[in-house]
């Protein structure tokens, strides 16, 4: 019976619409409504509070994966995927519930995240191996590795700046793949590469998995999800819609007749 | 790891400073440099502002060195967060290592600058004495100062961005009230103990007393720096703390 590395428990997260357009406050204008604030409290006596206006993006989310399991989340765009991600990775907190997650976290959420375009890529590999975690001596002993996984060897002292979003997405990929993580989380980053460097991460990630090691990955391509996953979980109006066999949950995801592209 | 990824964001932010630019590191001694030129015209030779009976120049330069470092390091912290917001948004470690190796990133420039200074004294044939052992100690009151304001204005500034319009007038506010171009000497009894509360000013008078070998010996007014030196540092940090959850969500 191999161990529980993810369990979510009702989470949720709330984010307030209603400020999407004024998210950033004035200094002036908050100390303005501190010093205003008796008044405006005597004059709103009686008076309806304005509605809250808010929006969950994620709802009484609970599950659990265990060791070794690929878990795909589908779901369309706005479902709360990403916030999930966000979530588990520590970047937000939830409002409400859990997560626990057993084990060095390595999460790739979108195409060199980290990367500085004024930085070549080999000095993007050890900034980037840095912010997920590898230390100096373990970047260097991976590097030949990750850059040949990459096959970027010709660009290495080129600016990142230069590179395509493509190669950018292989160069991520493989330093986030080598950061030996006990799980992995990947957000539709794959998408971006080519045919041969996706079977390759595939194949990558296969082998993470065999090691005992949990993926949780985001992707809108159905086929990778039936392929890859051993599990799958849809996601709708951030809620749990349909969880099980990525076969099944994907033919609840798009109904027959539907064109999956 | 939290060292390594200090490491790494300061070892970026000064390669990606220098890059790009024809003269590269010289810009770190040409700006304090310049400064001081221009100093000594005004202030030293126009004005006859005292130099505690050293030459203007120096008097100014020595003073100008930890002044850099710290109002450097304070505008790049307070600058800092919403800079890094695609970092923020997207990867987890500690946020407080993006101000810190904010401030630490001038230490390079620092030391450049430094060098300058060591030119500065020999041409002018001054040596420090046994006093220039606690150099250290003044350099690390103007990071601990530095770093304390620059928590406070980093994770202001994700919240309130009319805070960034600020630092660059407060920054200057606080040169004039910092004994920089003039001796605290200028000033008598009580109004020394007012300046001790900013603790740029022993920050300076520091510098100068251990490296020139001019004006007091660390005295009450080193010991209330100190102390809100730390209170700015402590309460930053708590600050930091309190709001640091969410600035993946506001930045």
């Amino acid at each position: 019976m191999s161990r529980v590395a993810i369990r979510v428990e009702g989470l949720g997260k709330r984010y307030r619409i209603g400020a999407i357009h004024k998210r950033h406050d004035r200094l002036s204008e908050a100390l303005m409504k501190a010093a205003t604030a008796p008044i405006r409290r005597l004059r709103a006596v009686g008076k309806p509070s304005p509605a809250d206006q808010s929006i969950w993006a994620l709802k009484d989310v609970s599950f659990e994966v265990k060791e070794g399991e690929v878990l795909g989340v589908i779901g369309r765009n706005g479902s709360g995927k990403s916030t999930l991600l966000k979530i588990l990775s520590r970047i937000t907190e939830p409002t409400a519930g859990c997560a626990e997650i057993r084990g060095r976290v390595g999460s790739l959420l979108e195409v060199g995240t980290g990367f500085h375009p004024d930085l070549t890529g080999r000095e993007n590999v050890y900034l980037n191996g840095a912010i997920l975690g590898m230390n100096r001596k373990e970047i260097a002993r991976k590097f030949d590795e990750i850059v040949a996984f990459a096959e970027m060897d010709r660009f290495l002292d080129t600016q990142v700046k230069h590179y395509s979003s493509g190669m950018q997405v292989r160069l991520a990929f493989a330093v986030a793949a080598h950061v030996d993580p006990e799980v992995l989380f990947l957000d539709e980053v794959l998408a971006v590469g080519d045919y041969a460097f996706r079977e390759k991460c595939y194949a990558r990630l296969r082998e993470v998995q065999t090691n005992g090691k949990t993926v949780l990955l985001v992707s809108h391509d159905m086929a990778s999800v039936e392929n890859l996953c051993s599990h799958a979980m849809w996601l709708d109006g951030g809620q749990v819609q349909a969880w099980g066999k990525p076969a099944e949950v994907v033919r609840r995801y798009i109904p027959k007749g539907a064109n999956p592209a | 790891m939290s060292r390594e990824i200090i490491y790494f964001l300061t070892w970026r932010d000064v390669k990606v400073r220098y890059k790009q630019t024809v003269i590269g590191a010289a810009w770190a001694i040409l700006q304090p440099v310049l400064t001081m030129i221009v100093f000594s015209l005004f202030f030293g030779r126009l004005a006859g502002i005292p130099s505690e009976g050293v030459p203007y120049p120096i008097f100014s330069y020595c003073g100008l060195l930890p002044w850099t470092l710290f109002a450097q390091g304070l505008s790049q912290a307070s600058n800092s967060l919403v800079g890094g917001a695609n970092l923020i948004t997207k990867i987890y470690f500690p946020r407080s290592i993006i101000p810190l190796s904010a401030v630490l990133v001038g230490l390079v420039d620092f030391v450049l600058a430094f060098l300058v200074l060591v030119a500065m004294m020999g041409y002018y044939r001054i040596f420090p004495g046994v006093n220039v052992i606690w150099l250290p100690g003044f350099l690390l009151l103007s990071l601990i100062t530095s770093l304390g304001v620059g928590l406070w204005l980093s994770a202001l500034n994700v919240q309130y961005r009319d805070v960034r319009y600020t630092v660059p007038f407060l920054t200057q506010i606080w040169m004039f009230a910092t004994p920089v171009i003039y001796p605290s000497s200028l000033l008598h009894g009580s109004w020394r103990v007012l300046l001790g509360l900013n603790p740029m000013t022993t920050v300076v008078e520091g510098f100068r007393w251990s490296l020139l070998g001019v004006g007091r010996p660390p005295d009450a007014m080193c010991a209330v720096s100190s102390l809100v030196a730390l209170a700015l540092l402590v309460s930053g940090a708590l600050y930091f703390r309190r709001v640091e959850r969410t600035f993946a969500d506001v930045v």
